[in-house]
């Protein structure tokens, strides 16, 4: 009765174990819990230029780096995989810090107004880094960021959507293996790759969350068009040092429009001469070298879309007998 | 003391076997090369990453994952990065929704349909999960490619498989662990998550920063791409067919000028103005044109842009059309003695025509022909050693450079007046 007794305890002290150590195995892979505030079913409404504002960090870290600043890099790097025109992050300092706008947490502070006003967006993210830790020592490892962000949309006031969440990655005496536990104190002490994957994990989780409205804009992309590109390139013609090249674009007109020879030689000015028609030209030089090269002749929108034709009826062939 | 020695040992094989565990843990094979044309890239370039080939649902899960990642990677790098949602829609507007097929298209044509110097195929090979009681092993694999649509060339190259396992190998905290370990190793989604995301992670380090490229992983020298290849050999078969195309031409012309000279006291003053290479194309008759014709039928059509121009032909002339008629000799009637003009009533007086062409080859005087008398002139080919085509015949002088000065005016035919039988 007496070894029953303590057998059974032995069992439920297993049992007990087991449930901690699972429990620590699936710490990092929780779901994010993201709130849709508000669901635009119109496409029209739906926000197509974002900015991602500079996150805050409600809570100083010893170590020396900006675990809210390597969020928002992240942020960033993982949000334009989704169907937004989402504002670079320099773009978006360079237009704060003309406006006077240096502080992070009174950025964050600003009417939806005066951000569109200054940002030129229809929605924002805002971030605010909670808590920041990172930790090694003896066989405990640990680094976290625990975040709130959400997305306001700047036309209306609204916010879209919003998470608070936290995500870390640990590894410690209840980690399966003991190599793992190496691995991850090793890992660990890189205090800024350590900071940046597990925000990585957070966005992966996190992604999997925002709406993407890419799908309700396959119809409305649309290249700069180039209707065709002329030159006076024959086939075959060998160029000599002081020849040049003309070339004729016709294409969308109002654009930024500039051609290239192969990889060798990019963005040689176009001229719109009259609207739609752009015309440019390149003079040979003595040390210049290329074979068989295509001309292609480009036009580029002001969102930086660009539209591309190749000149296929002759090739960029110097003579390599006049050339260095 | 043989306690201690027997500890000591022990601790030591432990520590050894330890070492070999966390060497051999997690074990990855990349094999990557770049282009030096890959520091040419700068943020005036743009680069399409494509969708990722997958040949199963689980394969599909994963290319989803790489797809993020190298996005997620490559976003701050040296060139600028063309958005997905853009590369997908423009893919799905020209019906290329299988990646599988990507690699049979022309690099150029991704260029023209996506607007970007480069573009990046990638294909997952295997996602392998493995699980026998105590081990369980995660294997994944992948190829990736950079290609510039502006030459063809390779600009990176990639393979990388990556191998993560647990079990008894990595020496479990427990016997409990020992079991349950491998079953979340293998079942949990988030390790692969978290293996795809170290795979990309390693994969672009060197695409993120080719100034680190050693000379193991550069390209001895410039790669094409197989799918450009064989675009580029046919855009320089058919320039080369109508380089020789132009010579035949010029042969043409030579034999036009001394005919030309000869006559000077009747011509036009006329500027040095010729039919384009591309008319020229339009009215193939010689093999050489025939086969250029058939070459840039080969060639993969661009869609929406990639049809050959159209040649614009100037409308039908109306001042001469009344006294036209379509000449009542065929091409295979050309000889002096059938061709029949329609004005040539007056056999004893000296009568005026316009020359337009004078050619060795019979077939160049007959592509001329056939061209005119499609516009409705009243043309036909006398030969007299050479093929010479001509357009009506006038009584008066005038008239004929009056002619003449309209079909070099509309149809930018070099010509001159002169006597005829």
């Amino acid at each position: 009765m007496g070894q029953q007794i303590v057998s059974q305890s032995r069992i439920f002290s297993l049992m007990k174990l087991s449930l901690i150590l699972l429990s620590f195995i699936f710490v990092g892979c929780g779901t994010v819990d993201l709130e849709i505030r508000h669901n635009n079913t119109n496409i029209s409404m739906q926000p197509r230029s974002v900015a991602i504002l500079p996150f805050t960090l409600e809570e100083p870290v010893h170590e020396d780096v900006s675990p809210h600043d390597l969020f928002r890099s992240c942020f960033y790097n993982y949000f334009s995989f989704l169907g937004y025109v989402d504002l670079p992050l320099e773009t978006i300092n360079e237009k704060l810090s003309q406006a006077g706008l240096t502080d992070n947490k009174k950025i964050l502070e600003l009417s939806p107004e005066r951000l569109r006003e200054i940002l030129e967006v229809d929605a924002v993210i805002r971030g605010r880094v909670l808590s920041a830790s990172n930790f090694t020592g003896g066989i405990h490892a640990e680094t976290s960021i625990k975040a709130k962000i959400d997305m306001l949309d700047l036309r209306t006031g609204e916010v879209l959507w919003e998470t608070e969440h936290k995500e870390s990655t640990y590894s410690g005496i209840l980690s399966p293996t003991i190599v793992e536990i190496i691995q991850d104190q090793m890992e660990n002490v890189k205090v800024h790759q350590a900071y940046y994957k597990t925000a990585e994990i957070f966005m992966i989780s996190m992604m999997k969350e925002i709406p993407d409205p890419a799908d309700n804009w396959t119809e409305e992309i649309r290249l700069p068009k180039i209707i065709s590109i002329e030159t006076n390139l024959k086939p075959s013609l060998k160029l000599k040092p002081n020849d040049r090249i003309y070339i004729n674009l016709k294409g969308d007109p109002g654009l930024t429009g500039y051609f290239g020879i192969g990889s060798w030689k990019s963005d040689i000015p176009l001229k719109e001469i009259v609207p739609g028609l752009y015309t440019g030209s390149y003079t040979i030089k003595s040390s210049d070298d290329v074979s068989s090269s295509l001309i292609v002749g480009t036009l580029k929108d002001k969102n930086g879309l660009t539209g591309k034709k190749f000149y296929k009826d002759g090739m960029v062939q110097f003579d390599a007998s006049s050339t260095n | 003391m043989i306690l201690t020695k027997n500890i000591s040992s022990l601790a030591r094989s432990v520590g050894i076997l330890l070492l070999a565990t966390l060497v051999s843990a997690c074990a990855s094979d990349l094999q990557t090369k770049v282009s030096g044309h890959l520091n040419g890239l700068s943020k005036h370039q743009t680069v399409a990453i494509l969708p990722v080939e997958a040949s199963d649902a689980g394969q599909k899960e994963m290319a989803k994952m790489f797809r993020q990642g190298l996005y997620a990677n490559l976003k701050q790098s040296k060139f600028n990065l063309l958005e997905k949602y853009i590369v997908d829609g423009l893919l799905k507007q020209n019906h290329l929704n299988n990646p599988a097929s990507y690699l049979n298209i022309n690099p150029m044509q991704f260029g023209e349909i996506l607007g970007a110097d480069a573009i990046v195929f990638s294909r997952i090979n295997k996602v392998e999960r493995s699980y026998f009681i105590v081990h369980s092993s995660i294997e994944l694999s992948v190829s990736v490619q950079m290609v510039d649509t502006r030459t063809g060339e390779i600009l990176w190259r990639a393979e990388q498989t990556e191998h993560d396992f647990s079990g008894i190998g990595k020496i479990p905290t427990g016997i409990t662990t020992a079991l349950l370990a491998p079953i979340q190793f293998v079942t949990n989604k988030f390790n692969l998550s978290k293996m795809t995301s170290k795979m990309v992670d390693k994969l672009t380090a060197l695409i993120k920063k080719p100034e680190n490229a050693v000379k193991e992983t550069q390209f001895k020298e410039t790669v094409i791409a197989k799918n450009a290849t064989t675009e580029l050999k046919k855009i320089e078969e058919l320039q080369q067919l109508k380089a020789e195309w132009n010579q035949a031409l010029s042969l043409g012309d030579e034999m036009e000028v001394l005919t030309y000279q000869e006559t000077q006291s009747e011509t036009l003053a006329q500027e040095n103005i010729s039919f384009t290479s591309t008319e020229i194309i339009q009215n193939e008759v010689p093999a050489v044109v025939r086969k250029a014709k058939t070459v840039e039928a080969e060639m993969a059509q661009l869609p929406a842009t990639a049809k050959r121009k159209k040649i614009v032909t100037p409308a039908p002339m109306n001042t001469y059309k009344t006294t036209l008629a379509i000449p009542t000799h065929k091409d295979s009637q050309l000889s002096h003695e059938k061709s029949k003009p329609a004005k040539s009533t007056n056999k004893s007086s000296t009568l005026y025509t316009v020359q337009v062409g004078a050619y060795k080859t019979k077939a160049y005087a007959q592509s001329l022909l056939k061209k005119l008398v499609g516009k409705g002139y009243n043309a036909f080919v006398i030969h007299n050693k050479i093929y010479k085509v001509q357009v009506d015949k006038f009584k008066n002088k005038q008239d004929a450079l009056e002619l003449a000065k309209h079909i070099q005016k509309k149809e930018k035919l070099k010509n001159f007046v002169t006597r005829t039988g």
